[in-house]
């Protein structure tokens, strides 16, 4: 039956069996794994940044050797990915989620602890990072998560929509408003047919949530009370925030509908003032929209500025591989070693500081006013009833903004919805 | 021969399930088996991802008596359910009679009445969303230019159902216009000419001859309609989420948002997927009764 040619000696078959052996038995897969591995690393970076995240981490394989596969899904859609897979043991060897999602994984095992000696010795020190974003990977006094940057809010202004509104001075810079009255009159001013005067949201600023968090923060207003047992929306900082969301679109008409694009708006010139998310502000130079920033103005009592630092997390794996787990750490640093090309390309300025001081960072007057804003940071409570609350928030402040429901019956009803969740 | 015609029979009588036992296979271990392994999750508070959980008894059904937003959504899924139904029987019916009539660019026609069936719900979906945009969109703009008063489509409570109605009848009436045009076409053209001879008008031919010949079309349509609007949920999804408010949320809308996105209550939502799930069972069991009752296959 052997052909003469290949005649395999008993040795070498012996060999080959073993080396199949090992390939197919895990326990002897471990032994024979390869120096630099390949690690599963889902986000949801589904923007433009995801193209850039692209790029870095062919970068990163080029250095290192080190293979990336990346699973980029939609963050809900990651979240629920993350919560079935995780515990079947079927999660990836990293992934980068919101700051606000650490508590309720931790609290749920889908995270593995991160102790400080391994922080530490991989070269993670908080001191190197913005505290609000190092203090947002513990939960219950346990780490669970490295930093990477901080998506914020900043204040947009369209300049020929402005200009149109004469709210543009001899320097052609547009007017910042300085208060909650003045935003109100420069908006009524620019406000006429389909044009806006100001939007506080992306898409759908009738259920933007992350608004009107940043609102109550800057009333010293919050979700839940300090010890995050009950909801604290029925407090009257609380209400009067309501009021306002419930009155700009609804009684001043200076907002745009409840389910409008404000992002297209403002591309398309309909939109004058908009606070938003600063993941926008790549997408606006790319359209050519004549646009200028100014920080998140004080609508409230403080100029609080939300953010929500995406952060690096390590899904606990069915069986631990110290191998895979090197290498996702490895590409940690060398992102946060590499983070100024991230800011620069993705426009999320960095967790850690040490970027900060980038010349091209300083340089850039969006980057700089982002970084400026650090003082007033503010993040959500690191509770992990958060999510949910978030998730009951929306429909309820929707009716507020369209002017169905008064805002201190909706606090009420929304209060009693969370105080219901379970523990 | 005794020896043999035992044998026989019992080989004979194992091929048929032999043909059937990979679909049988198949559909015990993605239909069967989720739908029973939801039935028992209903009586526990089991949440996805955790590993633990216990038998709760009936307190999942308990809790969707006291739901108000469940309520909400069993109200919406009927309103849905009763305001899409007249729209969706009688237009393609409308455009069946009058393609079936040889109209100019027939042949086109039906394709382009039909193309809108074959895009996913989600195409659809963004599509509408767009040409329904308050500030950008077609569909306000033309009204604006008409002199006409606009609003914003998806997010008022009075409109938004209004809206997934108008969306979900420009998506599926190609479909069912052409189940009506092979039912109009099995017709026997005489009875219309003997119609004619005797001086019927259209309209008497209509009401006389393809209304009731075509009753068992009509009420194919009608139960294929009612329980697909039962389960009304990718327009939603994608065109309002349930909003503004709960103005739009259906019950597979809540479910799913139980399910999947506040804190992964499996046990709660498979009640939900139940409770449904009865009253599917008890609409279609009322209509194959007036089916069974009228109708000769």
């Amino acid at each position: 039956m052997n052909e003469p040619g290949i005649r395999v000696s008993r040795r070498r078959f012996l060999a080959r069996a073993a080396a199949v052996g090992a390939a197919v038995l895990p326990g002897a897969r471990r032994a024979l794994a390869q120096p630099t591995p390949t690690i599963s690393y889902w986000n949801g970076l589904t923007g433009a940044d995801g193209k850039v995240m692209d790029e870095l981490i062919e970068q990163f394989t080029r250095d290192t050797g080190i293979r990336v596969e990346q699973q980029r899904i939609p963050w809900a859609d990651l979240y629920a990915k993350l919560q079935v897979s995780v515990p079947a043991g079927e999660g990836p060897d990293l992934a980068l989620i919101h700051t606000i999602e650490v508590p309720h994984f931790a609290n749920d095992g889908v995270l593995q602890p991160i102790d400080d000696a391994t922080a530490s010795g991989n070269g993670f020190r908080g001191d190197e990072y913005l505290p609000s974003t190092w203090q947002g990977g513990v939960y219950q006094g346990k780490r669970y998560a490295i930093p990477l940057d901080v998506p914020q809010h900043i204040l947009y202004m369209n300049v020929s929509v402005m200009r149109a509104g004469g709210l543009v001075g001899a320097d052609g810079k547009p007017k910042v408003p300085a208060s909650r009255d003045e935003l109100l009159a420069m908006a009524k001013q620019i406000a006429r047919g389909d044009t806006f005067g100001f939007a506080i949201g992306t898409v759908n600023p009738g259920k933007y949530t992350w608004g009107f968090q940043n609102l109550l923060w800057q009333n010293g207003a919050n979700v839940f009370t300090a010890d995050f047992k009950r909801s604290a929306l029925t407090e009257p900082s609380a209400v009067e925030v309501a009021e306002f969301f419930g009155a700009i679109h609804a009684q001043h008409k200076i907002a745009p509908p409840a389910n409008a694009s404000c992002r297209d708006a403002f591309i398309a010139g309909k939109l004058g003032l908009w606070i938003a998310g600063s993941w926008n502000f790549t997408g606006l130079r790319d359209a050519k929209v004549d646009f200028a920033v100014a920080p998140v103005p004080r609508l409230f009592k403080q100029p609080t500025v939300w953010t929500m630092p995406h952060q690096y997390t390590f899904p606990k794996p069915k069986a631990p591989d110290p191998a895979k787990r090197e290498a996702a750490w490895r590409h940690i640093r060398w992102m946060s070693d590499h983070v100024a090309e991230w800011t620069l390309r993705a426009g999320q300025v960095s967790a850690r500081r040490q970027a900060h001081s980038d010349p091209r960072i300083t340089g850039d007057p969006v980057l700089k006013t982002l970084l400026a804003q650090a003082p007033n940071w503010q993040g959500g409570q690191p509770t992990p009833r958060w999510v949910p609350a978030e998730n009951l928030t929306r429909p309820v402040i929707e009716t507020v903004y369209i002017g169905q429901k008064p805002a201190r019956a909706a606090m009420e009803d929304l209060a009693r919805q969370i105080n219901a969740l379970p523990e | 021969m005794s020896t043999h015609t035992p044998r026989r029979p019992r080989r004979g009588a194992l091929t048929p399930y032999l043909f059937l036992a990979p679909g049988l296979l198949l559909f015990s271990v993605f239909r069967l088996y989720p739908l029973l392994d939801g039935l028992r999750l209903s009586f526990t508070n089991a949440r996805l991802g955790r590993a633990e959980y216990g038998w709760v008894g009936l307190a999942n059904y308990e809790r969707l008596l006291e739901d108000t937003r469940f309520h909400t959504s069993l109200w919406n899924t009927a309103f849905y359910t009763a305001a899409s139904t007249l729209p969706i029987l009688a237009i393609p019916l409308v455009l069946a009679v009058a393609l079936n009539r040889g109209v100019v660019l027939r042949t086109f026609l039906r394709s382009a009445f039909f193309f809108p069936f074959t895009l996913s719900v989600v195409t659809v979906g963004l599509t509408w969303l767009w040409l329904l945009d308050p500030i950008v969109g077609p569909f306000n703009y033309y009204l604006r230019g008409l002199g006409l008063p606009v609003r914003s489509w998806l997010a008022d409570p009075y409109t938004a159902m209004w809206a997934i109605i108008l969306t979900t009848v420009w998506w599926v009436a190609g479909y069912y216009l052409v189940i009506y045009l092979a039912g109009l076409q099995d017709i026997p053209p005489e009875l219309y000419e003997a119609a004619a001879l005797d001086g019927a008008s259209g309209w008497r031919s209509f009401w006389s001859i393809t209304l009731p010949l075509l009753r068992p079309v009509l009420l194919f349509v009608f139960v294929t309609h009612i329980i697909g609007s039962f389960q009304i949920f990718g327009q939603v999804f994608v065109l309002t989420q349930g909003g503004p408010g709960d103005a739009t949320r259906t019950v597979v809308q809540h479910l799913y948002e139980t399910a999947f996105q506040n804190f992964f209550h499996f046990g709660s939502a498979s009640a939900m997927a139940w409770v449904l799930f009865g009253l599917i069972v008890m609409f279609s069991l009322i209509q194959f009764r007036l089916l069974r009752g009228h109708t000769e296959y």
